[in-house]
């Protein structure tokens, strides 16, 4: 699980390089003045590479924060995620 | 390339001084990925420029290539695609696919493929480089055939396409993404991403768009094309062991199995006609070695291969040798070799050259190594000097070895060479050579300053530019165009702001019969060489040392005095001279 937290933190550093570790635990469209449409699609397109997976559209409307997301990884990975 | 990694890569700072690289993107989807990308594999070539990619309007294809020849960039970045050329053959538009809109979408895909070509004209002829993607994504079920039958449709369009690919490809200054090779790396089953486009108008799957943005990244900063190439004898340049089988015993052929080395040493000829030095470095009898080299029936003939180097002793002395022979930098050769020993003896003495293995029994891997070689030393086009470098070489030779033990051709040799100079001054028509040489020449280079062409036309065309270009030949041969010097004359002053000779051309005093033309026909007073030192122009710096009389500042002032007490004795004949 640690591990996908890790990898999932290196997208938003990558997508959001002002952020620290801390700021990217809490990062949503509220706390994150970046966070814009492109960056969501920048964002998206980065962890579905990362975790070779493909998220479903209907799903992305509820990945808004970085906890949703690493959640959602979770689900979706297990502890198993795809390197 | 993975997304991440381009990002990270984008995001690291960019050394202080970094010029900059303006790049103009034209391309009617979101350019999201496709720009980061583009921005990442060129900041890999280009690890010294600030990188600034500029998009132009979601939709707007046409309208952002008109708007280009106004931005004058330094370079353009074309990605066509169908619905470029009618939007109907784009899966987001609403136009109908009706068999009576056929005829019209053709039409329009003509005159869009005119105006491409006309404007790409425009834009490089302003000197512009531009690099070009033709149509990548599947062509949408438009036409009423089943889609295993080609349809007249789409046959046609096809046809106007590869005509209008060839047009823009013969361009001077237009690079095009050669199609067969993006199907290697990116199939194109696996290139359209339907819900990308349809969520975000970008297209492209991520592997796609790192292929095609790595592509288009060579066209736009092309990486510089290797000299030389040394090469194995034994299971490399042919099959089996010379000191065992005997030269006879040696194969080439379908009927011993190795007809791979054949092909080998095909493309080793073809490389050879295009101007690539070839050497040998063999541990072998060396009378052994160039009777095998001589049989009748090799593919590769003898006489393009030189030096050879077969005796017992390191393959590390070898490439020394030929890298002296050839006096070119190591990292501009490849060195090949079925031993991976060998192959490792060299990497650490030299670890700028290129050391790739020959694969052993392995057709596939064979073919592969084919492909790299024509990566390695492929160039956009060919040059009068390439075809005679080979000679050059031989002829440099002479020279090279009239120098040995005092350092210098004696002024009998000089005479006796029946030296003929063409001077010429003439800024038009643009001459690729010039530019070409200009940027890849090291050792004979004022200060190692590289020019994109838009920078040296705008360096030649202003009314203060003096152009020299200046080509050579003796009894030997010719070396055809060696030297090139650009400056801006103030009154009767000439500052020099770029000098590049050809190492071929050393030991004859070209240099010297320059200044002299120079100072005779503009009647100067003083000479003003932007000398700047860099790693490899130490004979940039001794020249001028030695026509000084000091070690060379930045700038370096050589007066008409100077030059009158300091120079050397020339015995060139002016064979003809050119005005600007």
């Amino acid at each position: 699980m640690a591990n996908v937290q890790g990898r999932l933190q290196r997208c938003f550093a990558a997508v959001f390089p002002s952020l620290t570790a801390d700021e990217i635990a809490q990062a949503s469209p509220q706390t994150v003045a970046a966070w814009d449409s492109v960056a969501s699609v920048t964002l998206f397109a980065i962890v579905e590479e990362e975790f070779g997976l493909e998220i479903d559209v209907q799903d992305m409307k509820d990945l808004v924060s970085f906890k949703s997301l690493l959640n959602y990884l979770q689900r979706e990975c297990g502890g198993a995620a795809s390197s | 390339m993975k997304l991440i990694e381009a990002l990270e890569l984008v995001r690291q700072d960019v050394s202080d001084g970094a010029s900059p690289f303006r790049v103009s993107l034209v391309c009617s989807f979101t350019p999201a990925h496709l720009q980061t990308f583009l921005h990442a594999y060129l900041r890999h070539e280009l690890p010294t420029s600030s990188i600034a990619i500029t998009p132009g309007l979601y939709g707007d294809f046409w309208g952002t290539l008109a708007r280009v020849e106004n931005e004058s960039p330094d370079a353009a970045v074309l990605l066509l695609e169908w619905s470029d050329l009618d939007p109907r053959l784009g899966l987001r538009s609403l136009g109908l696919w009706t068999p009576a809109a056929l005829d019209e979408i053709l039409i329009n895909a003509k005159a869009r493929l005119r105006q491409l070509a006309e404007t790409l004209q425009r834009l490089t002829a302003a000197g512009v480089p531009a690099a070009v993607s033709f149509p990548t994504l599947p062509l949408p079920p438009i036409s009423y055939t089943p889609t295993w039958r080609a349809s007249s449709f789409e046959l046609a369009m096809r046809s106007e396409l590869a005509g209008a690919v060839l047009r823009v490809a013969q361009l001077r200054n237009v690079g095009v993404v050669n199609a067969q090779r993006l199907e290697q790396l990116s199939p194109l089953a696996h290139r359209f991403d339907i819900k990308s486009e349809l969520a975000s108008g970008f297209p492209y799957k991520l592997p796609h768009a790192s292929t095609l943005a790595s592509l288009v990244a060579r066209l736009v900063q092309p990486p510089p094309p290797k000299k030389g190439l040394i090469t194995d004898l034994d299971d490399t340049l042919w099959s089996g062991i010379l000191g065992e089988v005997g030269a006879d015993g040696v194969s080439w052929d379908l009927e011993h199995h190795s007809f791979m080395h054949a092909a080998y040493q095909k493309m080793l000829h073809a490389l050879s006609e295009a101007g690539v030095l070839l050497g040998v470095a063999s541990k072998n009898d060396a009378a052994l070695a160039n009777v095998a080299l001589s049989r009748g029936d090799m593919i590769l003939p003898r006489k393009v291969v030189f030096p050879v180097e077969a005796h017992w002793g390191p393959k590390s002395e070898s490439v020394g040798k030929i890298l002296k022979a050839w006096n070119i930098g190591a990292d501009a050769v490849v060195f090949i070799d079925d031993s991976p020993m060998e192959l490792a003896e060299v990497q650490a003495a030299y670890p700028q050259v290129t050391c790739l293995p020959f694969p052993k029994d392995d057709p596939h891997a064979i073919a592969e190594l084919l492909s790299t070689l024509r990566d390695l030393f492929g160039k956009s086009f060919l040059s009068e000097e390439d075809a005679i470098r080979r000679d050059s070489i031989l002829q440099a030779q002479s020279f090279v070895e009239e120098t040995a033990g005092h350092g210098e051709v004696s002024e009998e040799f000089l005479k006796a060479a029946e030296a003929e100079i063409t001077l010429s001054f003439a800024k038009e028509p643009f001459d690729p050579r010039a530019l070409e040489l200009l940027n890849k020449t090291n050792q004979f280079n004022l200060n190692g300053r590289r020019y994109t062409e838009k920078e040296w036309l705008q360096l030649v065309h202003d009314p203060a530019a003096i152009l020299l270009i200046v080509s050579y030949k003796d009894k030997y041969g010719p070396l055809g165009k060696i030297a090139v010097l650009a400056g801006r004359l103030t009154g009767r002053v000439l500052q020099v702001e770029a000098w590049v000779m050809s190492c071929r051309a050393f030991s004859r005093r070209i240099e010297h019969r320059c200044l002299e033309e120079l100072f005779e026909r503009f009647q100067l007073e003083e000479i003003v060489c932007d000398f700047t030192p860099t790693a490899k122009n130490g004979p940039t710096r001794d020249f001028l040392t030695d026509i000084l009389g000091h070690k060379p500042a930045s700038p370096s002032h050589l007066s008409r005095e100077l030059f009158a007490t300091n120079r050397r004795a020339t015995f060139h004949q002016i064979l003809e001279l050119t005005n600007g």
